[in-house]
């Protein structure tokens, strides 16, 4: 059992909520009393909101709005800032997170991406960031390309841990050098102008520590190596590896531990030689 | 919409990136080190600094290109850029209090202190401009103290003028030594050099080396100059620049001498 601050057992724990009705209203704190069990996870606690629909000082108020998808830390859709740290929602545990820190539960939208309603955000440059880089083996064509080429077991095993990013964003949020993009929509914009100005932004700016780790990825597989040139180009062309400072955030929050300055370094070093080389010779790709 | 500068700047995002990481080491790092050696020869006596300072000298018309193609430019390329880096970015050690992240903050506060420190020493000691209205009125307000043939005494002289000084000075050259061994951890990252934890802790170690050297260099100077017996060494600089001028070691310029050792020279003359 949890014990309060005056060591009782905790019968209920406050939540505070950082909400937002729409991209361009302003944000604010709501707190919630939610009753005590054990085991629950962030995500059964905004559960729990939604069913009460009750805030703190007893006023009747809208459901929090959340997203989710896998409901096992494979999906990433459930990131948010929970106590000042970013993580996944659905791998939280409310009992360890009061162990540390009493009684109070604080959830916050991740602040590197526009809000769209609540806790959740718009992720689109996350995966704006892997379009730019070629985050793919190319195979696509008009015929059968037979098999690719056998990866050795030692490849197989650098590669794994990096294979395992889910697109969560918890590196970009951490990340000091990553700042947010946020477009505006104007009226008179269709969709799609719309979404190519969006693009167009985020191209800009940081690729992130995500998009950096899967270009390394693919450029160590056999097939995915035939691009490895293009993909050094996105990395450094404006945004690319040349924003990151080194504050290792990055490595130290990802979920899944994916070794990401190990591969900024990589990327780094192999970056420089592509520059040098295609300054050198014109015939290089 | 987008001025032609900014795009130029934006195009070239990856090179002038990768010449500030690079300039930080080569010339401005080194140039540190080496200033720093220079001014602890301080310990060895007056005549070490300043022999080593008439061997600078020596360069004589060609000096200000060695200074402002090796030193003052790549300096103020790194720091302006530098600070332009410093704007785009957001610290959050607050939130995510990990060692790496204060390391890369305090790389940042101590890009800002060298940026203070280095503009300060520069005028305290060499004045930033040798134009005959700007050169005087840096002397009237206690600016431009070093004078290249009377090298040790004032230097001296400026450090011990004021019990701040030394103090200043101290916490000055300590960020400026930090930034450079961080700085040259971060390199190795930047330029893929050390990629694994593993040999990223084995870098810190080597920097926290070169950084620990490096300071001792830089308190051996200072202690060397506070505790300078600045009469002495005029004395001195004057028997040498005597000497120095008849055998030719040095050509004869009164204006690398200080104002008092000046004097000193033709009230002697006028005795003979
Ligand atoms: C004593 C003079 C200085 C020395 C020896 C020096 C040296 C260095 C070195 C070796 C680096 C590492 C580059 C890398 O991470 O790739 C660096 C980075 C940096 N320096 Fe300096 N620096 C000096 C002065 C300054 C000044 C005056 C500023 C401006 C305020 C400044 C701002 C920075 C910044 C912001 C970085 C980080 C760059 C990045 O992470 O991309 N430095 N410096
Ligand atoms: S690298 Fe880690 S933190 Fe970053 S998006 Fe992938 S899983 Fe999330
Ligand atoms: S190492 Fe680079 S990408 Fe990772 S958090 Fe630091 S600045 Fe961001
Ligand atoms: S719901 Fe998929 S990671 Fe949390």
């Amino acid at each position: 059992m949890i014990k309060n601050v005056y060591g009782e057992n905790l019968t209920s724990f406050t939540v505070k909520v950082r909400r937002q009705a729409s991209p361009d209203s302003q944000s604010y704190w709501e707190a919630f009393n939610i009753p005590y069990q054990a085991d629950l996870n962030v995500i059964s606690v905004l559960q729990q909101i939604a069913k009460m629909s009750k805030n703190a000082k007893g006023e009747s108020t809208t459901p929090v709005a959340w997203d989710c998808g896998c409901l096992e830390e494979v999906c990433g859709a459930c990131t948010m800032v929970i106590n000042g740290r970013v993580r996944q929602s659905c791998s939280a545990l409310v009992d360890n997170i009061l162990d540390e820190n009493n009684d109070v539960l604080r959830l916050e939208p991740m602040s590197k991406f526009p809000v769209i309603r609540d806790l959740v955000v718009d992720r689109s440059r996350v995966f704006r960031a892997l379009q730019k880089i070629k985050a793919w083996v190319p195979v696509d064509g008009y015929y059968d390309m037979g098999a690719g080429p056998k990866q050795d077991r030692k490849r197989q095993e650098q590669a794994y841990p990096l294979s395992e990013c889910m697109s969560c964003g918890c590196c970009l949020e951490a990340c000091p050098q990553y700042l947010k993009v946020e477009t505006q929509r104007e009226s008179d914009e269709t969709d799609e102008q719309f979404e190519d100005r969006k693009n167009a932004e985020y191209d800009k700016n940081f690729v992130g520590a995500h998009a950096i780790n899967q270009a390394m990825l693919f450029n160590s597989n056999p097939t995915g190596k035939m691009i490895s040139g293009e993909r050094l180009d996105a990395l450094t062309d404006e945004g690319g590896i040349q924003i990151c400072g080194n504050a290792q955030n990055c490595v130290a929050v990802c979920p899944k531990e994916i070794p990401l300055t190990t591969s900024i370094a990589k990327a780094g070093r192999a970056a420089t030689i592509h520059k040098i080389k295609k300054f050198f010779d014109s015939n290089e790709k | 919409m987008d001025s032609s500068e900014t795009n130029f700047f934006r195009k070239h995002e990856f090179l002038i990136r990768r010449l500030h990481s690079l300039s930080g080491l080569l010339p401005v790092g080194a140039y540190m080190i080496v200033h720093l050696l220079t001014n602890a020869s301080i310990l060895n006596g007056v005549e070490s600094f300043q022999n080593l300072v008439y061997q600078i000298h020596s360069l004589g018309k060609i000096l200000w290109i060695v200074e402002w193609g090796f030193i003052f430019l790549p300096l103020l390329f790194h720091a302006g850029f530098g600070v332009v880096i410093i704007m785009g970015s957001k610290s959050n050690t607050s939130q995510y209090s990990y060692v790496a992240n204060w390391r890369y903050r305090m790389q940042r506060i101590t890009g800002m202190v060298a940026l203070l420190f280095i503009g300060f020493h520069v005028l305290h000691m060499h004045g930033w401009f040798h134009v005959g209205f700007w050169k005087t009125f840096a002397h009237a307000i206690g600016m431009a103290q070093f004078s290249p043939y009377n090298a040790a005494s004032t230097a001296g002289e400026a450090m011990q003028s004021t019990i701040l000084m030394p103090v200043f000075y101290f916490v000055g050259i300590a960020a400026c030594v930090y930034h450079l061994a961080n700085g040259v951890w971060t390199m190795g990252i930047t330029w893929g050099v050390w990629t694994t934890p593993q040999a990223q802790k084995r870098a810190t170690i080597a920097c926290a080396g070169l950084g620990g050297f490096v300071m001792i260099v830089a308190i051996s100077a200072l202690v060397g100059f506070c505790t300078l017996d600045t009469d002495k060494a005029q004395e001195r600089e004057i028997e040498m620049y005597q000497e120095s001028v008849n055998v030719g070691r040095i050509i004869e310029n009164e204006e690398k001498l200080s104002k008092p050792a000046q004097k000193k020279i033709k009230r002697e003359r006028r005795r003979k």
